[in-house]
């Protein structure tokens, strides 16, 4: 049977694997490419655990001036010192936030943000332990913004909340709830083993006692 | 006991032992495996202890039986008499 006489299911499946299978090798190598890459820039002030939780710290206060800038829209929106404070705020998340997730993923290796597939079996139960310390994290907050908004806004049906207050609000959550495992898995990551593989120079630490 | 609690969840290995032996690198290791380099290190450093399936396999790579590579107590020192 020649490609043309099979039946046109056949060709569209093998299509699909032959067009998934070239997806996922291109994906490998830009992992690959990606992977070199933070190994080159990761800093080495950042193989202290307290330099990486100083880190981790500048990451959650980011995401807390999210919710700072929610809370200011809440009380003075709308108006001109309302937007003033957005803009301010979001322009230092732009210019300290955006390369302060780089160097978040770099110290992670990009654990939060691979697929699963792509994870050794340490690096899943890693990824594991934060997004579930982060989850219940994400929990806390929003509980604690059901209770705030129950208790400062008891006007009922003549509630006026701004509606600039109400999406800050709903982004500061999705950031929170993107990133804040990131910010976890860089607090918690231990520290990268010594790079030795020249056994004359340093023999490898044997765990044999 | 406070050692017993503290050696509790631990699994000790020879690693890094079979792997200067052998002459082979953390990388090599690694790829052989299909496991981050990193990840040979933090088992090295008994930080991290492996499912029984990378065990296994670490135990096939260096062509020995699992005991000879993991074990629950502590490796005698080369030498030691007990």
């Amino acid at each position: 049977m020649t490609n043309d006489e099979r039946p046109t299911n056949d060709r569209d499946s093998s299509w699909w694997h032959r067009h998934r299978a070239n997806s996922q090798r291109k994906r490998a190598e830009r992992i690959r490419v990606l992977d070199e890459e933070l190994e080159r820039r990761m800093p080495a002030r950042y193989a202290t655990q307290r330099a990486r939780r100083a880190l981790a710290v500048a990451g959650g206060a980011c995401l807390g001036l999210l919710w700072v800038d929610a809370a200011v829209a809440w009380i003075l929106a709308p108006s001109d010192t309302a937007m003033i404070v957005n803009f301010v705020v979001l322009g230092i998340l732009l210019v300290v936030g955006i390369p302060l997730a780089g160097s978040l993923s770099a110290i992670t290796r990009g654990m939060t943000l691979k697929h699963e597939r792509e994870l050794d079996e340490r690096e899943k139960t890693a990824r594991l332990r934060a997004f579930t310390t982060a989850h219940r994290c994400t929990s806390v907050v929003m509980i604690l913004v059901m209770l705030v908004t129950m208790f400062a806004d008891r006007d009922g049906r003549d509630s006026q909340i701004p509606g600039a207050a109400l999406f800050l609000i709903l982004f500061a959550l999705l950031v929170t709830h993107v990133l804040l495992p990131l910010v976890v898995a860089a607090w918690q990551a231990p520290d990268p083993p010594a790079d030795e593989d020249e056994f004359d120079d340093e023999p490898a630490h044997d765990t044999t006692s | 006991m406070p050692a017993e609690k503290k050696d509790e969840g631990n699994v000790h290995n020879r690693i890094p032992m079979l792997r200067a032996e052998r002459g082979v690198s953390r990388r090599d290791l690694a790829t052989a495996l299909g496991v981050h380099y990193q990840t040979i290190g933090y088992l090295e450093r008994g930080e991290y202890s492996p499912s029984l399936h990378l065990a296994l396999r670490i135990a096939a790579y260096f062509e020995v039986p699992v005991e000879v590579v993991f074990s629950l107590d502590p490796f005698p020192r080369i030498g030691s008499s007990s």
